[in-house]
This record gives C-alpha cells, structure tokens and sequence, in this order.
C-alpha cells in the first residue's frame, strides 16, 4: 500500500496545503499503533502463563488492531514527508521501517488468526521482528523531529561512547565577570541552543538553516542572507525575529517561546560588530553602550551572595545575642542567613556584643542598629561584616570619621544614615559601595550641595534626602 | 478518663506536638513575664528543627511589616484612580443599551453616570488620579496601582470577610494572624496584629480581624481612638506588688491546669494575654503619646487640620508608623466615621466620597513620606483597598452600587514596582477585561513580599491543611520591583 502511494507521491512535487495539512497529524495518529502493536506483544507474552490464558483469544485482535492504525499511521506520515524538510536519509529508513512493521503485523494477525496450528516458534519470531522494528521505527522518527542527538543528549558519558558519540561537552563555565563574557559563547550560542536549534538541526533542518554552529549559521539557508556581518537590518535573522508575532515569517514559529527584546538588541549589536565567533565582549564595545545590558542579561548585576550556602550560626552566639536584647531572625528557610535587629532593644550597645555579631560575619546580611547609642568607634567591627546587603545606622550620633569604616561593604545595598550626624564623608563613601542602590540622608549634616554632587557622581543612586 | 490523667503522664501526638510548637508560646511568654527575655526567644532555636517547625520567611523578604489602609465600603474606581472619559460623553445615557448590566444588589439601576471629579497626570510615571486624592497623587511614583481586581462577593460582609481572610464565611483567620502564625512578633510588648480602630468597624465585625483555627493569641487587638486606647490599660492597683502578685497566683493556677489536662489552646492564650496585657501596661502609653513628634511631623500627616476627621485619621496613621517602628507585624487602619457612611455611597456620591477622601488623603499622603524618609518604606508594605469597587451607572440618580467585576487598589513600598499601573477595565470601568487579579491572588502576592510562599504556609485544621489562598492564589508578578 505505501509503495503505491509513493508513486503517485512521486508525481506530487508541489503537494497541496490539505496534504501537508493532513500529514502533520502523522504524531497523533502514530502513537495508537503503537499501543496497539505493543498490547498485541504483551498479551501474547503474558497468555503464556494459565491465569492469563483466557486472554489469548484477543491477540489476533490486537494485532489486526495494531495493523490497521499502522496503515493509517503510514498514510499520515508519508503525507507528511512531502513537505521535504526532513533529512532524506533517516527519512528513507524511517519510512521503509514502518512499512515492514505494517506488513509485520498483519503477518502476525493472519498467524494467529487463520493458522492457528502453526508452530509457536514462528508466531514468537515474528512477534519479536515486530517489537524490534516498532522500536526502530519509532527512534528513527524522534530522530527525524528532535535530532539525531536528542535521545543520548543528557546520556552518561559511556553511553554516548558506545554509541559511538564524543563525551559530553563541558557547559561553558558561567559568565562571573562582564569582562570575560565571549559575545559569541557566551551571548548568541546559548540563544540560538535555547531558541532557535530545536528547529535548525542537523536533523530537522528545517528552511535548509543550521544554526547550531557558527560556520552553519554563517552558511545560512534557503536565503544567502540570514548573517550579513555589519549590517543587522539586512540580516534575514533579525528580520525574522523582529516581525509581528503574527506575521507568518515570525521565528521562532508554532508559538515556541520567542527571543527577549534584550536577546533582539544582543544579536543585532552582534552582527552589528561584524558577527565575529568570539572575542570579549568588553573590547568590542568601544562606545561602552551594550556593557549594562550584557550585564544584566548575564544576571551579573545581580547580587550572587544569596546564591552561597552558608554554614549554620553558632548558637551560643545567637543566644547571647538574644539575652542583650537582639532579635535575630532567620531570613530564608533552606539557607542560614540572619537578620539582626538591635532597635527594639531599650537597652544601650555593648562594645562585646559587636564581637558576639563578628561571630555571625557570615550568616548575616540585614543589621538594624538604629537608635542604639552607637558611637563612631564601633563601626570599624561593623565594616568588617563583610555580607551585609542592608544596613540601618539611623539615630545615632555617628559621624564621617566613623563611616569611613564601611567602605569595605561589597555587598551594601542600601545604607541608612537617617538622624545621624554625617556629612561630606558620604561623598567619599558611596563610590567605594560598588552595589549600594539606596541611602537614606534625611536629617543629616549633609548639605543641599553636597547631595547635588552625590546625585551627579552617582547616577544610579536613590538618594533620600529630604520629607518631600 | 480524668483518673487516667492523674496516674500516667499523657501522651502527646505529633499533631498536638506540632501546635505545641507553632503557636504554643504560653510558657515561653512566662519565663519572660517579669524578666527581659524576648518574645521571639526561641527563634533561632528552630534554624536547627525540622522544617515543620520552622517560624520566619521561607525566602528573603522584601517587607518585614505591612499597613494595610482598609477603604471600608468599596471606593468608586472610576472616581479614584481608573479614569473613564466614556462616562462623561454618555452621562445620562440608559446603561442597559450600551452593555450587559448585572443584577446589583438595590436593582436600582438609573443612567450611566460621570464622575464629578476631574484626573490629571502625577508624578514621572503620568499615573491619574482624580481631585479626590490630591495628596496621594503626589506619591504615584512610590504607587503600583491594580485596577483589575475582582471580588467574589457583591455585599458587604461576604465580602470583608473574603477580603480579609480569604473566605466569604465568617470564622477564617485573618490575614494578619496569618502573617504573625508565619512569622512571628519581633516585640514582646505590643501584639503582633494590631487594628487601630478608627470609628467604623467593618460590616461582618471583629470576625474580620480574628485567629480563626490559628492558635488564640494570633487575632487582633484592637486599639481605639482616643486617650485609653486600650481598654484598661491604666493599673487599677494601687500598690504595683499587688497586681504583680495576683498575676503570679494565677499563673500558678493555670500552670496546674496545664499540668493536668496537656496542652489547650485556650488556656496558653490566656496565659500568654496576660502576660502581653501586663508588658502594655507599659509600653502603650509610651506609643500613643506622640511626645517626640515634631510639630513638621504633625502638620505632614495633618494633624492641624480643620476637620476632626482627617485629624483622627492622622493620628491612626502616625500610631501605624510607630507600631512598624516598634516591629508590630501587621497594622490595620479601619475608617473614620465623617458622618456620610462608610465609602458605600448609594446615594450622595460626591458628598459622601468627598468627606471621606478628605478625612484620609493627607494622612496617607503624610504617612507614605514619613516612612519614605526614614528608610521604613523599604521594609513596609503599605495596602490600600476596598472590598470591591462600584458600578459606572447611577443607583438611583446621584449614587453609585456595589460592583465587584471591578475595582481599583494600590500598594506602596517594600518590593513594589513603584509607578506602575497594572491591569484594565472596560471602557466603562464596569470589568475587568485585562489581567485579572483576585483577592487569593493579591493575598499570595502580600505573602510574597513578605517572604512566604503562600502554598508553604499551611495550618491543619479540619483535617486539611488550610492556607490563606485556599486552592488559588497566583502572584501579580507585574508589579514586584
């Protein structure tokens, strides 16, 4: 039957949409043979033991069952192939696999059904043919739609050696510093793995494109344009991912999860840059314009304290902590980090306690000492809390001498020096806090002047100052 | 039953075990009666117990304390911050031939009705906000305004109680006594959940602000305007060693009782009252006379005003302050009453919406500034919501009725996206046609930013476990900063 739909296949070179429409229902329908041909098995297997017996009745039932959706199955995807963007070869096999599985399987019903007293060796042979090429079949066809690497992709290295495939690659060593960044491995190659080569694949190829290396992105696809190094606009690729979702030329189509407008300006500043394979992203961003974005879509903007784990607090710390009037909370459930909150406490700040907090440098990461009668002294031992992200110093009579200390907080995101008596000394603070975003100056002896500089020296800075 | 008790020690079972340790503070709070041992004690002490028992965030918080500013009775959206210019050009118009109207609940539904007040554009975002609100408006930037929430409910006491605890029926916990059952009370002086009361107590009661199944002493405590907040909270000895002394004798009572009958909810939240109605003895007086505000202060929440009203809201709005100052876990704000019921106004729209605009603009305004500058905002959340919003038409000719396809509410501060307006209505303002957010969805995104994952927080009751979102609850991820 499928030969002869081949030949009249092979007079349609311009197959007509209902056809192509028709085949693309080849995966729905080829998973009931599949149950059926594998039921059919299962059923004979299990027949073999007396409780089973009585069900030995239905196995040329299952069988025919198995054939007849097979035919079926057959038709959809021949329907299917016509669409020719399949690689030709795996195609071949596929095809002719699934054939002879159909034909298998009605060899087997017709065993079972019409010969009934042929020798149970043959109806076990055939049985067993059957199962291989079911199988067979059905990996030539994931090959065809993931990719002929898409089932030991995620293998053990020694499955993929036996299969005669290299070890698995290393995963590029994640981006910690901006100035390490590869704008090809780093940037367009993990976009182009997560959006774009489900499609273009050795396999799938599906517009003739490959995009899972540089050289078959380069080689482009059916258009000789999809790169134009120097010029995005003329690029084929980012003409196809800039269009309206709905257009129909839109990539990534059938409504897979398409790129970020972030990845859009990436690429196209990428092939702006000439389309290079590699070279840091840092050198080739003369006019320092795509560092911020690159940062952020890196995460590396982000801060990656709380990524650590941390060991647990000493408890006889804590618990001291506690009895001179601390509150220490736990911040996270899976992870030790604390809070320290002094500004509850009636009591004044001890020298010690700041040595019992040193003990903590490591889980804590919010400390409230407001109105605690700290003295600028103390503030040398709360510098060296290296892990602080929030700090509230508000209410006490501190001055610049004594904040000069915290310039080695890398962490501090936001610094609170609310009612204290600091002044110009914030001007030298701040741009030592490479992460602080927000400072409080309300009631300072910080003047008007000196927060118009701060505000000047440190764009991205919120800077309260004032009750509005 | 009762001799057993007396002869063998009682065995505990994992679920009392469990209660024990979630909310079973009552001899912890006695070894603190007359000494300076925190409320939050033993905290740390559960970084190290199995993670059942574990009290605090199950992520890092963006807020520690929320002040949820209750807009009792539904404000109009279209009269506050959702803008419809529809309205004007058809006011008068029959509503039933321009849309599908539901059925209200005075089924007096008169013509499509414009709102008396006018929006202009605020702050760097360009937010609306009509002439009700002039103070808040200049907040905007702070703002992340919701005007696609939608209720389950079209009458008031159904919905308050959704509102507050997640179900239409009386007898849930309240949001805050689910905050405090998560996280705990940094002050051992001052109850976790505080409602300041400031005239009108929400339709559906103090049912409103209770513990529900969640151990006694999470409920609220209610703090009235005026000079004794709390009801005896002046000594009625004269001698001090005699109220100490009595409360020692009835600790020994109930230490007894407990001794015989195992743990009971009942009597540890007693015991556990006490001791916490014997610490505000002392510290609420010191709270509520607002001895170093400064006269700047006063004037920004406007405590020189004209109108009683406003200055009483202003007073409840630096008391909230205070309260999150002092590591209070959840404050309530409930409306003044200025004489032209609640926000619920059925008829006399601009009169009534006026007054009660008037009465809480400038404290809002005043309180969201305050905390600003002193670094509070980053660690507040500040709610502001009605129970459900009103409908576009008129009820009879100058009103306007409930409407719970539709409302507008806000929140401000720790981990909001300030500036940002989220969701959209019909060119009515009748429905939400865009985004919908549901009261579950805005309790998931409160927890949220609080640090709690709303399907985490559960409580075994009824032999479920039971959480503020039930089976819902999806975060408004649109508006996190």
């Amino acid at each position: 039957m499928g030969s002869v739909l081949l030949l009249i296949g092979g007079i349609l070179d311009n197959p007509p949409d209902i056809l192509l429409f028709l085949g693309r229902f080849h995966p729905v329908v080829v998973h009931l043979p599949i149950g059926f041909l594998i039921m059919a098995f299962l059923i004979q297997l299990a027949s073999r033991w007396r409780k089973f017996n009585p069900l030995g009745v239905y196995i040329p039932l299952a069988w025919l069952m198995g054939a007849v959706s097979a035919v079926v199955a057959v038709v959809f995807g021949y329907l299917l192939s016509l669409s020719g963007e399949y690689d030709k070869e795996t195609l071949f096999w596929h095809q002719w696999a699934g054939i002879a599985l159909t034909l298998l399987s009605f060899a087997c019903y017709f065993v079972h059904k019409q010969w009934n007293n042929s020798p149970s060796i043959i109806k076990w042979i055939i049985g067993l043919m059957g199962c291989f090429l079911l199988m067979l079949t059905g990996h030539l066809g994931g090959n065809l739609t993931h990719g002929s690497n898409y089932l030991l992709q995620y293998a053990p290295n020694s499955f993929r050696n036996m299969a005669g495939l290299p070890s698995k690659m290393e995963p590029r060593k994640k981006v910690a510093v901006l100035d390490s960044a590869d704008v090809f491995l780093d940037l367009v190659m993990p976009m182009m793995q997560s959006k774009c080569v489900g499609c273009h694949n050795e396999g799938k190829r599906k517009g003739e494109l490959l995009l899972n290396t540089y050289e078959n992105m380069m080689l482009g696809g059916k258009s000789d344009n999809t790169i134009v190094p120097g010029d995005a606009l003329k690029s084929e690729l980012v003409r196809r991912i800039t269009l309206p979702m709905e257009h129909e030329d839109f990539m990534p189509s059938e409504g897979k999860l398409p790129l970020t407008d972030q990845e859009v300006v990436l690429i196209k500043w990428w092939i702006k840059s000439g389309a290079p394979s590699k070279g840091f992203v840092t050198q080739l961003d003369t006019e320092n314009t795509i560092g911020p974005i690159v940062s952020n879509y890196l995460g590396l903007d982000k801060n990656n304290l709380f990524n650590k784990r941390v060991s647990p607090p000493n408890q006889g710390v804590v618990d001291t902590l506690i009895s001179h009037g601390f509150v220490i909370n736990p911040l996270m459930k899976d992870n030790y980090f604390l809070e320290a909150n002094f500004s509850l406490s009636e009591a004044d700040l001890k020298a010690s306690d700041l040595d019992a907090l040193l003990e903590l440098r490591e889980q804590l990461v919010w400390l409230n000492l407001g109105n605690s009668n700290l003295e600028d002294s103390y503030l040398e031992k709360i510098g060296s809390l290296q892990n602080l992200v929030k700090l509230d110093l508000s209410g006490n009579a501190i001055t610049d001498t004594g904040i000069k200390h915290l310039s080695k907080l890398e962490n501090l995101e936001s610094l609170n020096l609310y009612g204290t008596n600091v002044s110009k000394g914030v001007l030298e603070l701040v741009p030592k806090l490479s992460r602080l975003k927000k400072i409080y100056l309300w009631q300072t002896q910080v003047t008007k002047t000196d927060i118009t500089q701060l505000k000047k020296e440190n764009p991205g800075l919120i800077i309260i100052a004032q009750r509005e | 039953m009762g001799h057993h008790h007396h002869t063998k020690p009682r065995v505990i079972s994992r679920r009392e075990m469990l209660g024990l340790s979630a909310g079973g503070f009552g001899s912890l709070a006695f070894m603190g009666l007359f000494g300076t041992l925190p409320f939050g004690c033993k905290r740390a002490g559960h970084l190290e117990t199995a993670s059942n028992l574990y009290l605090g965030p199950h992520y890092l918080p963006k807020a520690k304390n929320v002040i949820f500013l209750y807009m009792d009775g539904g404000v109009s959206q279209v009269d506050s911050f959702d803008p419809k210019p529809r309205l004007a050009k058809e006011n008068g118009e029959d509503p039933r031939k321009k849309f599908k109207v539901d059925a209200t609940q005075f089924d007096n539904v008169g013509k499509i009705l414009k709102s008396p007040w006018d929006f202009k554009q605020y702050g760097e975002c360009g937010m609306p906000v009509s002439d009700l609100f002039p103070h808040i408006a200049t907040c905007v930037d702070d703002i992340a305004l919701i005007r696609s929430m939608v209720s389950n409910f079209p009458e008031h006491t159904n919905a308050n109680y959704f509102l507050h605890t997640g179900s239409g029926l009386q007898g849930r916990p309240s949001m805050g006594a689910w905050m405090n059952y998560g996280l705990g009370s940094e002050n051992n002086n001052i109850p976790g959940y505080v409602v300041l009361d400031g005239g009108l107590i929400p339709p559906g009661g103090l049912d409103n602000f209770k513990n529900g199944f969640l151990p006694a002493s999470y409920q609220a405590s209610v703090f009235k305007a005026g000079p004794e907040p709390v009801a005896n909270i002046n000594p009625r000895e004269d001698i001090k060693n005699l109220q100490e002394e009595k409360l020692q004798f009835i600790k020994q009572m109930d230490d007894s009782l407990i001794g015989k009958i195992g743990k009971a909810d009942a009597v540890e939240s007693a015991i556990s009252n006490y001791e916490l109605a014997y610490k505000m003895q002392s510290s609420i007086p010191e709270l509520t006379e607002f001895k170093e505000e400064t006269e700047a202060t006063k004037k920004l929440y406007g405590l020189d005003s004209d109108d009683p009203h406003l200055r009483g809201y202003a007073s409840q709005c630096i008391l909230a302050r205070r309260l999150i100052e002092r590591g209070v876990r959840f404050v309530e704000l409930t409306c003044p009453n200025v004489g032209a019921d609640r926000w619920d106004q059925h008829s006399n729209l601009k009169v009534g919406h006026e007054r009660n605009a008037h009465a809480v603009d400038q404290p809002i305004a005043g309180l969201l500034k305050d905390l600003k500058s002193r670094g509070l905002l980053e660690e507040t959340l500040v709610v502001w919501t009605g129970e459900f919003g009103r409908t576009p038409f008129a009820q009879g000719s100058d009103g306007r009725d409930h409407n719970p396809s539709a409302f507008s509410m806000w929140m401000a501060g720790a981990g909001v996206k300030g500036g940002t307006i989220f969701g959209k209505t019909d060119e009515y303002g009748y429905r939400v046609i865009e985004n919908e957010v549901t009261v579950h969805d805005l309790h998931a995104t409160i927890m949220h930013l609080l640090g709690l994952d709303h399907k985490q927080l559960t409580f075994r009751f009824g032999g479920r476990d039971m959480r503020l979102t039930d089976v819902h609850g999806n975060l408004v991820k649109d508006i996190l900063a």
